[in-house]
């Protein structure tokens, strides 16, 4: 799944038409939008680090979100002298109140330059060489307890800048200024893709698992015990079903154990 | 190769920094205060962050130079080790700084006059004893020497200070540094070894068993020490003929009277570090092995760890002196 984060509807529209999402109408508290094939969603989070955070619990709540999923606040932001309509990953955001600062992890190749950020609780008025919005430290921190970091970015397109100051930006601006980075957008959530592709099969659950917990009683230490032998079997012995091999069990102890000696009593080859 | 660098803001001018620096032009520089607030933040993902890691430039301000632990020694009293990097370029399944370390990244502390200082330090305890320093716990000696200029930087110290060994550890072939200055007799360059099909399974990305081969052979004809590091031992079902393979060919080739040391140990790793590994690679046949838990750690079981260190201990020592030979007495 991929979770798209933006402050403004004028900056979210262009993805929402882009990615062909519709509301989920029964979410109240912020405008959530999905696609058919759920998977990918949007979430207009409002201005402020505090909304932002907010509509990653909620967008985590509603949705039911994974570790394993991609998250990307997408908006506009000023910066001193980045020419407007340059798209910018960042590299580093830092919240101008608490001075903390957080490094997201870029490990995909991308055409976008990479930058700093600073996250203001009110509208800045100087110009920095760094980029500065009002949410980005917001949804990271949020977006950092529910994700992986390597999976959680932030991607600002330059608004303004000191020569074209924020005074001349209406929504017919950004909403021109996000369209044209829809193909860098997808570029970037196609870069992260095999990343989340490799943390699923990481995590997923191994074979038979599901099905034998149900069947068996499991203490909770011996559900973990059965999920490392079962993945243990399968490293193992990938074209062996071990259920075949496994009769008259009496409960999930007696299970892990018959899977165990399997294991012990045969050969250990450690390359092909 | 490195796309990013982070620079602690109190190293940023330091000169090592600023040539270290002139040799990535096109990665991105982040600057940061301490190198913990990214290499020790929680939610990454050490095996993600493999495929593309970041270098770090940072200080180190304490712990320069450690105490190692008594099965480590390989024939002084005193022993220390010091690590001028942490992580390392290859990526070897065994490895235990997968399990240690939250990030993949490369940390470089630049001061390293800092560490020689404290070397120094170390050595004046002892009055004039031998004092053994080891690198390559938390890195490779070798493999970023180019652009660290690592030994170029500490040898002078060992040249000066006789009473001193430093060790190597290392898989890496980038022995050009050694090979262009005047060998040292207490320097020891320590390869570490697995037989030929284990190391292609589980050594990603280092050099393979003839580059490293032929590494020694070079360092030797150049008057170079050379310690041989069979630890981990890994355990398959061939391991006695893989390991006598492995044996036949490196002392067939290499002098054997000018190596200074061979070392073994089993694989074994602490419990919440192999937990953690085993986690970051559920598809990794290493971690399915017959392992036992004993003291905290985990390993094979006694029967495969007796059994192997004794057939390789035999092997050795018909090869190598007694006195050269430091088996690692560790349980499990």
């Amino acid at each position: 799944m991929r979770h798209l984060f933006c402050a403004l509807p004028c900056e979210a529209e262009p993805l929402i038409q882009h990615f062909k999402l519709s509301e989920l109408k029964e979410h109240e508290l912020f405008r959530l939008y999905q696609s058919q094939d759920k998977t990918i969603s949007l979430a207009i989070t409002g201005i402020g680090k505090l909304n932002a955070a907010a509509a990653v619990t909620y967008h985590h709540a509603c949705l039911q979100t994974s570790s394993t999923d991609i998250w990307l606040n997408i908006g506009v932001a000023g910066h001193a002298n980045l020419a407007i309509g340059e798209a910018c990953l960042i590299n580093k955001i830092t919240d101008d109140r608490h001075t903390t600062t957080w490094y997201p992890q870029i490990l995909f190749k991308t055409d976008c330059t990479s930058a700093a950020l600073i996250t203001h609780d009110a509208p800045a008025t100087e110009y920095q060489a760094a980029l500065f919005d009002m949410e980005a430290s917001g949804f990271y921190q949020m977006a950092l307890r529910l994700g992986t970091a390597e999976l959680i970015h932030c991607l600002k397109i330059v608004s303004d800048n000191q020569e074209h100051p924020v005074e001349k930006i209406n929504a017919d601006v950004v909403k021109k200024l996000i369209a044209k980075h829809k193909t860098t957008i997808e570029q970037v959530l196609e870069a992260l893709r095999p990343l989340a592709e490799e943390l699923n099969s990481i995590k997923a659950v191994p074979d038979h698992y599901q099905s034998l917990i149900e069947q068996y009683h499991f203490t909770q230490s011996e559900r973990l015990h059965l999920a490392r032998l079962l993945r243990q079997w399968t490293v193992r012995f990938p074209k062996e079903d071990i259920i075949q091999s496994l009769r008259d069990i009496k409960n999930g102890k007696e299970l892990n154990k018959k899977i165990h000696t399997k294991l012990a009593e045969s050969d250990f080859v450690i390359h092909d | 190769m490195i796309s990013t660098i982070y620079i602690e803001a109190e190293i940023a001018e330091h000169p090592r920094t600023l040539d270290i620096l002139k040799r990535f032009p096109y990665a991105s520089k982040v600057a940061c205060e301490r190198y913990g607030e990214i290499f020790n933040r929680k939610s990454q993902n050490f095996r993600l962050q493999k495929k593309q890691p970041a270098l770090i430039l940072a200080k180190k301000h304490k712990g320069m130079v450690l105490p190692t632990p008594k099965q480590y020694a390989i024939g002084a009293e005193h022993n220390y080790y010091f690590s001028h990097m942490l992580n390392c370029l290859y990526d070897c399944r065994y490895c235990f700084l997968q399990g240690m370390f939250q990030s993949a990244h490369y940390v470089l502390f630049i001061n390293y006059e800092d560490f020689i200082e404290d070397m120094h330090a170390s050595l004046e305890q002892h009055n004039g004893q031998a004092v053994h320093f080891f690198s390559g716990y938390d890195c490779d000696s070798l493999a970023l020497d180019p652009v660290t200029n690592f030994t170029d930087e500490f040898l002078p110290f060992f040249e000066k200070n006789p009473n001193a060994l430093l060790e190597l550890r290392t898989k890496s072939t980038q022995t050009r540094n050694l090979l262009k200055r005047n060998p040292i007799q207490n320097c020891v360059i320590a390869f570490s070894f697995t037989p030929d099909k284990i190391a292609s399974a589980l050594e990603h990305k280092a050099p393979n068993i003839e580059k490293r081969l032929n590494a020694i052979i070079d360092l030797q004809q150049a008057g170079w020490q050379i310690g041989l590091r069979f630890d981990p031992l890994i355990y398959t079902k061939e391991y006695k003929k893989e390991y006598t393979e492995l044996f036949t060919r490196l002392f067939s080739r290499i002098n054997v009277d000018l190596v200074h040391s061979v070392s073994l140990g089993s694989f074994r790793l602490p419990k919440a570090y192999f937990r953690k590994v085993e986690k970051l690679y559920p598809d990794e046949k290493l971690f399915s092995a017959p392992m036992e838990e004993e003291d905290n750690n985990i390993g094979y079981s006694a029967e495969i760890r007796n059994d192997m260190l004794a057939f390789c201990t035999n092997i050795i020592t018909q090869h190598i002196p007694a006195e050269k030979f430091f088996p690692c007495h560790e349980t499990v």
